[in-house]
């Protein structure tokens, strides 16, 4: 049902001289594609005029009357539309030599008759799917160039057009060498593969052609303007502005290894070079002469030649070309010369109109082509396959893991799951709302989506990751998760999310086993009382949850437990510890810390309202008393907390001073500490 | 008669039919548009005139259309035929002619007896 909707306006074009043929095909695809049909090719062919943008593929058959499908291919590629539109060659012919020429005029797919529908059904689909992707290829790599380049393209224009202020230039000298740059060194590639030029240099060359002057920013303002001819002097320095144009690109060090500098660099230096060496400043000589500087060279002198000065009329094109084909103004590659005959028309064609947008979308397509076709040993062909090897990669780790991975395109409102992922939460891979699903409201709890989104939205460009432990029924089963997750924000000022992507790890057992762990970690194994470590970990929680009440810390130790140990032995001995955390866990609330900070020393904090003193006396009381023979009494210290003893090492020494009280009173009693006591005592013992 | 009884008379394939179009009623529908295509008639009149392009096409047609349908023996003749007249063999098609003529005349036969049936039903 989803594939029908998404497709429900992809429309085909169904050509073939028999109408039944026609009628078995459109049956085949009219529930899920709007169809189209025509009798021959010439009616399809009239029909792609008008409408080429409307279809998404096209059946041809082959023998046909008046055009036939071989007709409609060769016009389709004429018109360059069989790039964007699929064909898919439907026909009773079984000879390889019929179908390697329809694959050789860009047939997409070859479907023999007799046919099946679910391969028709299948293929036509694929066909479709591919394109669309493709499409979308193309638009992203659209988008990334436009913006790369637009800043890079901006600056050179300033640049470019600073300098053409302080020449004089009127005119759009720099966008005509520019063009001109552009239609020679295409046509050059074409010709000869002499020059192993990437879409990439092509693309530098022709942007850095607009900096071929900008060495004049360095010469005498009297000297460049200056209406007369120059003298030899005043020519020499004229010259000059290749050197300074080159010595400022040279000077860009930080830049020095990016391709459009370097290319700025040869073109300003060496675009007054000759082929036969007799130009300046270098004397290079041939090919000698980086090409990119032979190319805007010979552009630089057509647009001089053609354009009207303040010194001088404009020659008429046709004679331009004729002075430079004769030599009168330069010397220039041959080959060069060749291509800017050849190009003719379509230089003239390009500088009349105001092409800049259409250049430059030509430009894209280019380098998209290049990237989604590419030839040699390019960059792309790399990249493309390292791109292969990550999905890959990827796709295997996605399959190894027992993570619930995730992708969620805001504003499309469409989450995707790893195949693993989308088998446990048992949905599909791709959802359209997710939200609102109720299999995964099932799963993840209902609010998950509006608490996702919460830590989404906490997300900022500069910090896009969150994790987030909870617990989610996954399953039927309430387990630990980890939940990572990063956003991706669009550019611009007011930088939205675009997409989320994340994984769901299934912590449970290392979660539970932490827990355990430092469960254990402060908690005294012997008596189950928290330890020494618990006491300081707890004690300011506690403290912080009830902030209005008052809290006194007792320390104790039981007396003579020296002595049960050697008397009695230590299994006696711990029975009694036992028996003593017992009574203390007994004597004081759920809340209240109870702990055993040492070998027979004792520790409670709590929170209590009205007289201290009968707490103390009552817990004191249910300490002692007899385990089996011996009479258990211990010797006790207090300190009311204020709020100036919130130090817990303090209140412990204060408590433990009034301990040493108890036991200097003779043992089996309390103390409070008060200040009296000074801090005067000696090492406690044990 | 039945669809199958119909494909058993004019020496085509049921089963193949319906593997590759999938449903009984797609098949139906093509198979009783059969006799109504100008191809047949197109084919004679082509070969009357001795136009041997013309021919070509109209066999070739009648070709893709037995193929898809399964039509067997109608399928082979007029591919036959086809070669022929590729080749521009108009002497050779019109003797063979008698052939296609008589698994065609075959083929529509049993249509319209299939046609009548369905009609009554």
């Amino acid at each position: 049902m989803t594939a029908q909707k998404r497709h429900s306006r992809e429309r085909i074009l169904i050509v073939d001289d028999s109408e039944m043929n026609r009628s078995i095909l459109a049956d085949m695809l009219a529930d899920e594609f709007d169809v189209t049909e025509a009798v021959d090719g010439e009616e399809a062919l009239e029909i792609l005029a008008k409408e080429k943008d409307a279809f998404s593929l096209v059946l041809l058959d082959i023998v046909m009357p008046r055009k036939d499908g071989f007709d409609v291919l060769a016009e389709m590629n004429r018109t360059n539309l069989i790039e964007d539109l699929p064909v898919v060659m439907v026909s009773a012919e079984t000879a390889s030599a019929q179908i390697e020429r329809a694959y050789e005029l860009g047939a997409t797919d070859f479907i023999m008759r007799p046919f099946d529908a679910f391969i028709v059904h299948r293929r036509v689909l694929n066909t479709i799917f591919l394109y669309v992707k493709q499409r979308k290829l193309l638009g992203i790599i659209e988008a990334q160039i436009a913006e790369k380049e637009q800043n890079s393209a901006l600056m050179v224009d300033i640049l470019s057009h600073i300098v053409e202020f302080r020449n004089g230039e009127s005119g759009p000298h720099i966008r005509n060498v520019r063009i001109i740059t552009d239609i020679l060194l295409r046509k050059l590639l074409r010709k000869t593969d002499r020059y192993a030029l990437t879409e990439r240099d092509v693309s530098a060359i022709i942007m850095a052609s607009a900096l071929h002057d900008i060495g004049k920013i360095g010469i005498d303002d009297k000297i460049l303007n200056k209406p007369g001819r120059l003298t030899k002097e005043e020519f020499a320095a004229m010259q000059k502005h290749t050197l300074i144009g080159a010595n400022m690109l040279e000077g860009l060090s930080s830049h020095s290894g990016d391709l459009l500098v370097r290319r700025a660099y040869e073109i300003c230096r060496w675009h007054h070079e000759r082929w036969d060496g007799g130009g300046y400043p270098d004397g290079l000589k041939g090919d000698d002469i980086p090409v990119s500087a032979q190319i805007v060279a010979l552009a630089d002198v057509y647009d001089a030649l053609t354009s009207e000065r303040v010194y001088k009329s404009a020659v008429p094109p046709e004679e331009a070309k004729e002075m430079i084909l004769a030599g009168k103004c330069g010397a220039f590659n041959p080959l060069l010369a060749e291509c800017l005959v050849e190009e003719f028309d379509q230089i003239r064609g390009a500088l009349a109109k105001d092409g800049a947008q259409m250049e430059s979308h030509r430009e894209v397509r280019n380098y998209a082509d290049a990237a989604i076709y590419p030839k040699g040993t390019g960059v792309s062909e790399r990249t493309l396959k390292l791109l292969d090897y990550e999905r890959m990669k990827y796709n295997f780790y996605a399959e190894l893991t027992e993570e619930i991975q995730f992708e969620y395109l805001i504003e499309e409102k469409i989450l995707k799951l790893s195949p693993s992922g989308a088998k446990r939460l048992g949905v599909e891979q791709e959802l359209a709302d997710p939200a609102r699903d109720l299999r995964l409201q099932t799963q993840l709890g209902i609010g998950w989506y509006e608490r996702l989104m919460e830590h989404v939205r906490a997300t900022s460009p500069a910090l896009p990751e969150f994790r987030h432990e909870c617990q989610l029924r996954i399953g039927g089963e309430l387990r630990w998760y980890n939940i990572i997750v990063r956003t991706f924000w669009t550019d611009g000022d007011v930088p939205v999310i675009e997409s989320v992507i994340g994984k769901a790890v299934d912590i449970h057992d290392t979660h539970v086993a932490m827990t355990e762990l430092k469960e254990k970690s402060i908690r005294d194994p012997l008596t189950g009382l928290l330890n020494r470590e618990g006491v300081s970990e707890q004690l300011p929680q506690k403290l912080a949850a009830f902030p209005e009440r008052k809290f006194a810390l007792a320390v104790f130790d039981i007396d003579f437990f020296k002595k049960v140990n050697d008397v009695y032995g230590h299994l006696f001995g711990d029975k009694v510890l036992c028996e003593v955390a017992e009574r203390l866990v007994h004597s004081t609330r759920v809340h209240d810390l109870c702990a055993r900070i040492g070998g027979d020393e004792f520790l409670i904090v709590f929170d209590y309202e009205g007289d201290i003193r009968s707490i103390i006396a009552r817990v004191f009381k249910s300490l002692c008393g007899k385990v089996e023979d011996f009479d258990v009494t211990v010797s006790m210290g207090v300190v009311e907390m204020t709020d100036e003893t919130q130090d817990y090492e303090d209140l412990f020494r204060k408590a433990d001073i009034a301990l040493y009280a108890s036991k200097q009173g003779g043992r089996a009693n309390y103390h409070f500490y008060d200040d009296s006591m000074g801090d005067g005592v000696p090492h406690r013992e044990g | 008669m039945t669809i199958e009884e119909c494909y058993k008379m004019l020496g085509g394939d049921y089963a193949d039919a319906i593997g590759r179009l999938r449903s009984e009623r797609l098949v139906c529908k093509f198979v009783l548009k059969f006799p109504s295509d100008g191809s047949y008639d197109l084919l004679l009149r082509s070969l009357s005139e001795q136009n041997s392009e013309e021919a070509f096409r109209a066999a070739h047609t009648i070709k893709g259309m037995c193929q898809n349908l399964a039509f067997t023996a109608l399928a082979n003749s007029s591919s036959v035929m086809t070669e022929l007249l590729r080749k521009g063999d108009l002497k050779g098609a019109e003797q063979y002619l008698s052939v296609v003529s008589a698994d065609y005349e075959r083929t529509v036969r049993a249509i319209e007896g299939f046609g009548r049936s369905t009609a009554g039903a």
